[in-house]
């Protein structure tokens, strides 16, 4: 039997008194993506940032292939070149043009000599349908072109898993779409995903499962038919029924 | 008949303009070496200000206060009188200018760096870019652009200031006219504080231009310039 791909175990995180993750503990097998979904402040990013160490975590373990990555000695560098990340506000690289930004990590981090590093560069631009805005800089690019450059630029490091925050949540409705549909794709195409998103279209079409997260806590954690259907735990069919109030004049 | 006076005093200014523009030559090399001692320490002085920490950050910090509180005409002569630093006056007026904009310099930059958004560093650290590497990859190259202007501004400051160089007796463009009028061989003062007046707004005057052609030229497109 193999180690799942990721896996979390009993992951503790707290910011001076406040205690933002409590015991969160779950697994994702290679392919699998899971979307994770709760109220505001429940610590849905800091556990994305908990996985590729852009926060440490204050007690338990994080394991990547069977890996812990949660160790002193981890090199986060080497970890972070296995795990990317998708932004909700994109963080695209200012000064660099689409291209330049999807390079940047294979040059800097892969050392992959300038031709090389372009030629990959194109496919990803072109795997998120961006190949004519490979010269444009962020600053010509719509929300929704952004956030598609900033998969490819994840994409680009043939990570092993792929973290979203929200990535749509700083979209125009109007170009939600355009990016759901790229994640869909990644989806099909087998890569591993773990989603904070509300985008319930993306969670029931593309999710393995879903993981209700509230107060740091994982209250459940199912596939989206059960999870939305028929949901275990009242704190989700409460949080869900919010979920739809708010999302229905949108 | 003695020939009108305001044409001889003219005259008397174009007859030695080729003095003026050797003392020209001493102020543009003093600006330029200066500016170029002000930046090599001013830039590593801002990043350290944002990044560093510890004794060497509040070193940098105390080193750009007690320079910036200090009155330029002080700092050259203590140098030049005072600790006799160098023997050449124009290596003592380059260090003088040179630290005192550094202390400057590093103000413009810090406020670069601090300005460029941390999301960027957090997403070149998320590929697997040590911090290093990230701010200079990523935030440097942008603090660069958005310190043109300021630069612009530090640059003519710097080139002003060479003047105050007279005071150790370097022959930059004012210390040139001063003795020319000095010398006592003419009553041209107006026509030759003129002309070096004049030679100074020329100088500031390209420097800006040439600044404004950099900051249109390295200005991200779709963004803010320079
Ligand atoms: N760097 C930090 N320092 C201190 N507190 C923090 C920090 N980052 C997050 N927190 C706190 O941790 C809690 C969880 O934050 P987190 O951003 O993980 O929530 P979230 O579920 O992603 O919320 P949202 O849906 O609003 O994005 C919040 O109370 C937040 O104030
Ligand atoms: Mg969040």
């Amino acid at each position: 039997m193999s180690d799942p791909l990721l896996e979390l175990d009993d992951v503790y995180k707290s910011y001076g008194e406040e205690q933002v993750l409590s015991g969160v503990s779950f697994e994702m097998d290679a392919g699998d993506v899971d979307v994770v979904i709760g109220p505001s402040g429940s610590g849905k990013s800091t556990m994305l940032r908990c996985v590729n160490r852009l926060t440490e975590i204050n007690g338990g373990a994080i394991y990547l292939n069977g890996e812990c990555v949660t160790d002193a000695d981890t090199d986060v560098n080497e970890l972070r070149k296995q795990v990317g990340m998708v932004f909700q506000d994109f963080n695209l690289f200012a000064h660099l043009t689409a291209l330049g930004n999807v390079t940047l990590g294979l040059r800097k981090v892969r050392g992959i000599d300038k031709a090389a590093a372009q030629e990959q560069g194109y496919e990803h631009l072109e795997q998120v349908g961006l190949l004519d805005q490979a010269d444009s800089y962020p600053a010509e690019l719509s929300g929704g072109q952004k956030q598609r450059v900033g998969i490819a630029r994840a994409l680009a490091m043939d990570p092993k898993l792929l973290l979203f925050d929200e990535p749509t949540s700083a979209l125009d409705p109007e170009l939600v779409g355009e990016v759901v549909e790229v994640m869909r794709d990644l989806a099909a195409e087998g890569i591993t995903m773990l989603v904070v998103s509300h985008e319930m279209g993306f969670a029931r079409s593309a999710a393995s499962d879903i993981i209700f997260l509230d107060d740091g806590e994982i209250v459940e954690h199912g596939p989206p038919e059960q999870l939305f259907e028929n949901p275990q735990a009242a704190r989700t069919g409460e949080f869900l029924s919010r979920l739809e109030t708010t999302h229905e004049g949108e | 008949m003695p020939p009108l006076p305001l044409q001889s005093d003219w005259a008397f200014v174009v007859g030695n303009l080729d003095l003026l523009l050797v003392g020209t030559g001493v102020t543009v090399a003093l600006t330029a070496a200066s500016i170029l001692l002000g930046f090599l320490l001013g830039f590593p002085a801002g990043a350290v200000e944002v990044y560093g920490r510890g004794p060497l950050k509040r070193a940098v910090e105390t080193a750009g206060v007690v320079l910036r509180g200090t009155p330029l005409l002080v700092i050259i002569i203590l140098l030049f009188f005072g600790l006799s630093v160098s023997s050449s006056a124009f290596v003592t007026a380059t260090i003088a200018l040179g630290l005192r904009s550094a202390a400057y310099q590093s103000q413009i930059f810090r406020g670069a760096l601090q300005s460029v958004d941390e999301g960027q560093l957090e997403a070149a650290r998320a590929v697997g870019m040590g911090r290093l590497q990230a701010i200079r990859s990523v935030v440097v190259p942008q603090a660069l652009r958005r310190s043109v202007p300021g630069f612009q501004n530090e640059f003519t400051i710097v080139l002003k200031d060479t003047s105050i160089a007279i005071v150790i007796g370097l022959g930059e463009l004012l210390t040139v006219g001063q003795n020319l009028y000095q010398g006592g061989q003419s009553t041209a003062a107006l026509e030759i504080f003129l002309t070096v007046s004049l030679i100074y707004f020329v100088l500031t005057f390209v420097t800006n231009r040439s600044l404004d052609y950099v900051d249109d030229h390295f200005s991200i497109p779709g963004g803010e310039r320079a």
